[in-house]
């Protein structure tokens, strides 16, 4: 019986840690399909989830959250595409900027205006009829906030986009040959501005997730690091929005695994260090990615600005 | 059909005409008042060394340029064309030399890349594809619309790119090099095409510096130098050596006559060679080859058939799998390149960018690269000796005629053909008695070629072991003592200079065992 | 050479350096001759709830106390110990300050390093009990353990599943004192309350804090206590679920979650800091360690007036802290 709630307990953990790298994690693969590298996703999360809450803590309305939080993102986002597709800046250094400049600025207005960490009341949990109150299923699938339900409908919507849509087309088609993209009559930067900028949107709202939906709060580095994760964690996924967010899944399955480690060993009787339990989350994705050999999706314009030669 | 439809459906362009064309680039005059001209029915050809201004003017054509001065006429309607998009409005289509395909797609997905789609937003590949076989059916290019490119031959990919154009309505088609990576089968195959598109109508364009094949293929030739046009002449009162003459700029050698040489001991062997590929199958299966003393042995192939792992396995940067490797007698099997050295190798690596030269060192560095620790470039192997540096470089630059500013320079600021030439200077400099020349003169122009070409004859002469490795079967059939072809790893024959044929050798390097 | 573009990223860079540099805040108490001027470094930001904001906390109250004899200045967020020690050099060759605090444990090897080479600096750091055999360092800790026992037997009075989850980041410092007070504590009282600790490894994610509350909660907690900032997470979780209780720790943290925090231990540096002021004004830079205790005063039990504890928890708890005070309730940590 324990066993059985404790399942759904890290089923339903693991859903909700997923949500926010599925978030960035998307952006940032539709980034890198045409070619940009953006490290910066943590910054652009961290802003957008201060501009979520802070627009929440004001006026209550969530939804006007959520806007903030897309808006600041895809602003972020056009910094980005300005500074790697216009100024051609080397991409992993400016997007450690951008990182640094979220990180930083976000600190400076939450101290500004809300000054200590304030909850507020985010995304409520949504019951369903019927289904919430199903055993077990109920527990992992039908009990979350309406954020976790919009990350993984992005997925397919995600998949739809890049494989079946002439905007797919050309967003592969910038990251893999550019030169090729641009005979065809493509404008390279115009795609690459598009999708750095929608990469930036989802990482808004990746944020948002945090600290609209799921922590309902904010505080300095609210993200510690989730960004740089959901960027490994599209190269993981190879490029693909279904893996990507298997990925993400697997990721935070083991986390919160490891959550559950001390509850186990208390049942079991053993002990386990927590250290290793810690370190399993990174170990399995090193070695799944070791293993992951299908990488034909692999961007080789990637953190390659395009201009045009002259021969 | 209207008179002035092509059967896809598209209009004709009558005439195309660029009138005193000039384009600047920092520096250079790239395009020098040019004038050209092409019509419906005709394949004009753009003939010029590298740099003489002929992808300029095309790409200005395409709009991936826009030209300072001068006018372009579709119809003697003056039209400006500000991208490729708006080229192929027109119904100019180009074929470049690299092709402009996404490897990861497929046909279908290339040719819909950039185009409307049917239901708007949505992607309509099965439209796509039923329009393609259409037009394969017409134009007799057969490609299956939903094979990945990089599935292709290079020859089947060309067909693509053909094929994209016309989609796209293409009335004239710019073919920049089209032949440079086909096996002479392949460009029969491209002729044939090429040809039924003129009877239909099309207007071609074609640029080459393959001299028989521009008189084999087009109707008129022009000729360009330095971004001035030199030269305009049918087809059929043209001979090669003038061509070659308005290109350079003075007489040309294009045939060599090899002193007969009684060939020495055998210098080079490999036994059994094989080795593995950068794509993880087997490169070379079981290569038995001897080279010796004073002759020149080619490799003939298409590209991608092992020539690369050949020359790396004898130069010691792949190790071998089975087999053995003798240098002049001494068992070198899976060697260091500086081991291979010692034993008296010089090697010219194909790509001289990455393997022959550092790009961001001076042309001095460079020329040291391999014996700066040794004298005379250095004291006891340990500091360089700057003076004697300076003096051995700058005799290598004016016996190897090689165009820099100073020894100083560096080295990627210099031409392809100059850069070649260093790399030879620096390998012969260490007087090899073994020589891997690996595609000696790709991308180097007819009179760096030609002084390239000299300078092997002259290392033959000398009694050096030379093995050939090259793309163009010219280069081979007038060098080589004797070609060997390989094909997907393996030595598929041997042919004697005297006995040696393009028809023959073509149809080796396609796959067929022949017996000369 | 650099084209036009690339120096169109000379501006950008320096803004995004501007932003990045660690923000540096002062006081707004006039300046006056003879102030007592004091500086310090934090691992986190100034308002943590937690760690950072207590000293914080303690400063202000003995700024507001001392007025205009008083002003101190501070520099926040600097978890990366080499940015720490540029501050901290700079400030101790200014020969401006009268007091450098090093607040966080993990700076102590530059208080090692600096204090020889600024003997007339006085420096005083924590948590930690090592001055160093040097006469112009103080050590200050607090025994957190104490208050986490008064915690440990109130949550032990009030769980009603009889399992308890704490929240812990590192398993080092205070934090490991506090918790292992907190379980010793629960013991006290009945030692069949299973107490379920999760050190998440990281002061910081507050996403995977407030997971690891939902799992206790998964498990039947009914009743949580944790350390350091990220708990703010788990709080969050607490109070969402409704029925679950939270024990603070280190800053008061009922703010974040009024109807179930029932109790919080608060770290009142500045009984110490006030010790320490004076031995510097009467010319001593150091050389004694400092602990925060109940009995001192460093450590307060401050208790929830919106939640209502019953009488006689209220009781217990009281007696629990007076009978730590006077030594009648002894303690073995694991």
């Amino acid at each position: 019986m324990i066993t059985d709630i404790l399942k759904a307990s890290v089923a339903a953990s693991a859903i909700r840690l997923a949500t926010p790298y599925i978030f960035a994690s998307l952006g940032e693969t539709f980034g890198q399909r045409s070619g940009v590298l953006n490290l910066g996703v943590d910054g652009i999360m961290l802003m957008g989830a201060f501009a979520a809450y802070y627009a929440v803590f004001e006026t209550g309305n969530l939804f006007l959250g959520l806007l903030a939080a897309l808006i600041v993102g895809m602003l972020m986002g056009l910094a980005m595409a300005f500074i790697s597709v216009t100024l051609q800046a080397e991409q992993g250094i400016s997007g450690i900027g951008l990182y640094l400049f979220g990180l930083g600025l976000s600190e400076l207005l939450f101290q500004k205006t809300v000054v200590t960490p304030t909850p507020i009341d985010g995304f409520p949990r949504i019951n369903l009829p019927i289904l919430t109150d199903l055993p077990v299923l109920g527990e992992i699938f039908f009990h979350h906030n309406l954020l976790v339900y919009v990350a993984f409908a992005l997925v397919p919507i995600s998949a739809f986009v890049l494989n079946r849509t002439t905007f797919g087309l050309q967003i592969r088609a910038v990251g893999q040959n550019p030169e090729a993209a641009d005979a065809m009559g493509i404008s390279v930067a115009r795609v690459r501005y598009m999708t750095v900028t929608l990469g930036g949107g989802f990482a808004g709202l990746a944020g948002a997730s945090l600290s609209i939906a799921l922590l309902n709060i904010f505080q300095s580095n609210l993200t510690s690091g989730q960004g740089f994760i959901a960027v490994a964690l599209v190269y993981f996924g190879a490029w693909r929005p279904y893996w990507v967010m298997g990925g993400a899944l697997l990721f935070s399955t083991v986390n919160a695994l490891q959550l559950q480690v001390k509850t186990i060993e208390n049942a079991l009787g053993i002990n386990v260090p927590s250290e290793f339990a810690v370190m399993a989350p990174y170990v399995v994705t090193i070695i799944t990615l070791i293993f992951a050999s299908k990488r034909v999706e692999q961007p080789t314009a990637l953190t390659k600005p395009f201009e045009r030669g002259e021969s | 059909m209207p008179e002035n439809l092509l059967p896809t459906g598209h209009r004709r362009i009558e005439q195309m005409r660029m009138q005193g064309i000039v384009k600047k680039f920092p520096g250079v005059l790239a395009v020098d008042h040019v004038d050209f001209d092409v019509k419906a029915g005709e394949i004009h050809a753009l003939l010029g060394e590298n740099g003489a201004g002929k992808s300029t003017l095309m790409k200005i054509l395409y709009g991936l340029y826009h030209q300072e001065e001068g006018h372009i006429y579709l119809n003697d309607q003056s039209v400006v064309i500000r991208s490729p998009n708006h080229a192929i409005q027109h119904g100019i289509g180009m074929i470049h030399q690299h092709f402009m395909l996404v490897p990861s797609l497929t046909v279908a997905e290339n040719v819909a890349l950039g185009m409307k789609s049917s239901r708007g937003l949505i992607l309509d590949l099965e439209v796509v594809s039923k329009r393609i076989r259409e037009l394969s059916e017409i134009y007799g290019l057969q490609v299956n619309p939903n094979t990945p490119i990089w599935q292709l031959a290079v020859g089947e990919q060309q067909r693509v790119e053909i094929l994209r154009a016309l989609y796209r309505g293409a009335a004239l088609l710019i073919l920049d090099e089209p032949t440079a990576v086909l096996t002479p089968q392949e460009v029969d195959d491209l002729f044939r095409i090429l040809n039924q598109m003129t009877t239909d109508g099309h207007a071609l364009i074609f640029i080459s510096h393959k001299l028989h094949e521009v008189l084999a293929i087009s109707h008129r030739i022009t000729v360009l130098r330095d971004g001035k046009r030199v030269y305009s002449i049918p087809a059929e009162s043209a001979t090669k050596e003038m061509l070659a003459q308005m290109m350079v700029g003075r007489p040309v050698v294009l045939h060599y006559d090899l002193p007969p040489i009684e060939p020495g001991p055998a210098r080079l062997r490999l036994d059994g060679v094989s080795a593995t590929s950068d794509r993880g199958d087997e490169g070379l299966k079981n290569i038995s080859l001897n080279v010796h003393a004073g002759e020149i042995v080619g490799v003939a192939g298409v590209s991608g058939n092992g020539q690369r792992e050949l020359a790396q396995v004898i130069a010691g940067m792949r190790s071998i799998t089975a087999g053995k490797i003798w240098l002049n007698n001494d068992d070198v099997t899976n060697h260091s390149p500086a081991a291979m050295n010692q034993h008296g190798l010089s090697h010219i690596p194909e790509a001289r960018m990455t393997d022959g030269v550092i790009k961001n060192f001076t042309v001095a560095e460079n020329f040291v690269l391999q014996n700066h620790g040794r004298k005379p470039y250095a004291w006891g192997g340990l500091f360089m000796n700057f003076r004697s540096i300076t003096r051995q470089c700058k005799t290598a630059i004016k016996d190897y005629e090689i165009k820099t500013p100073s020894h100083e320079t560096p080295i990627k600021s210099l031409s392809g053909g100059n850069i070649q030439k260093l790399v030879l200077a620096r390998e012969l400099s260490r007087q090899p008695r073994v020589l891997i020349a690996a595609q000696p003169t790709r991308g180097v122009d007819i009179g760096a070629s030609e002084y390239i070409h000299h300078r092997l004859l002259e290392e033959r002469s000398k009694g050096t072991a030379i093995l050939l490795i090259s793309e163009d079967l010219d280069e081979i059939l007038a060098l080589s003592d004797r070609i060997v072809v390989m094909y997907e790893g393996v030595i598929v024959g041997e042919v004697k200079r005297d006995a040696a044929d393009v028809r023959t050798l073509g149809l080796m390097m396609a796959g067929s065992k022949v017996t000369v | 050479m650099l084209s036009r573009k690339k120096w169109l990223l000379l501006p950008l860079i320096l803004l995004m350096v501007a932003l990045v540099v660690p923000t540096q805040g002062h006081t707004r108490s006039a300046k006056a001759q003879d102030t007592f001027k004091v500086a310090v470094v934090m691992p986190s930001a100034s308002n943590d709830l937690a760690f950072s904001q207590s000293m914080i906390d303690a400063l202000t109250a003995i700024d507001e106390e001392m007025g205009d004899g008083f002003e101190f200045v501070f520099q926040e967020n600097t978890f990366v110990v080499d940015d720490a020690a540029i501050a901290l050099r700079e400030w101790a060759a200014s020969g401006e300050y009268n007091l450098i605090i090093a607040h966080g444990s993990q700076y102590g090897a530059i208080i090692e390093e600096l204090a020889p080479e600024f003997p007339d600096v006085s420096f005083a750091w924590g948590t930690d009990v090592d001055t160093f055999g040097y006469d112009n360092v103080y050590a200050y800790e607090a025994g957190s353990d104490q208050g986490g026992f008064v915690n440990g037997v109130l949550a032990a009075l009030l769980t009603n599943s009889n399992v308890i989850g704490v929240v812990g980041p590192i398993e080092v410092g205070d934090a490991k004192l506090y918790v292992d007070g907190f379980k010793a504590g629960v013991a006290w009282v009945n030692p069949e309350i299973a107490v379920n600790v999760n050190y998440i490894q990281s002061f910081s994610d507050v996403a995977l804090a407030s997971e690891a509350a939902q799992a206790h909660i998964a498990n039947g907690a009914d009743v949580m206590t944790g350390s350091a900032q990220m708990v703010v997470g788990a709080v969050g979780v607490a109070k969402e679920t409704g029925n679950v209780l939270w024990f603070g720790q280190q800053s008061n943290q009922t703010e974040l979650a009024p109807e179930i925090v029932v109790a919080n231990q608060v770290y009142h540096w500045e009984v110490v800091l006030k010790e320490i002021i004076a031995q510097v004004q009467a010319g001593t830079l150091g050389g004694t360690s400092y602990k925060l205790t109940l009995e001192n005063g460093g450590l307060v039990i401050e208790y929830n007036e919106a939640y209502t504890l019953s009488a006689f928890d209220k009781f217990v708890a009281d007696a629990v802290i007076q009978g730590i005070i006077d030594g009648t309730i002894t303690y073995t940590l694991e």
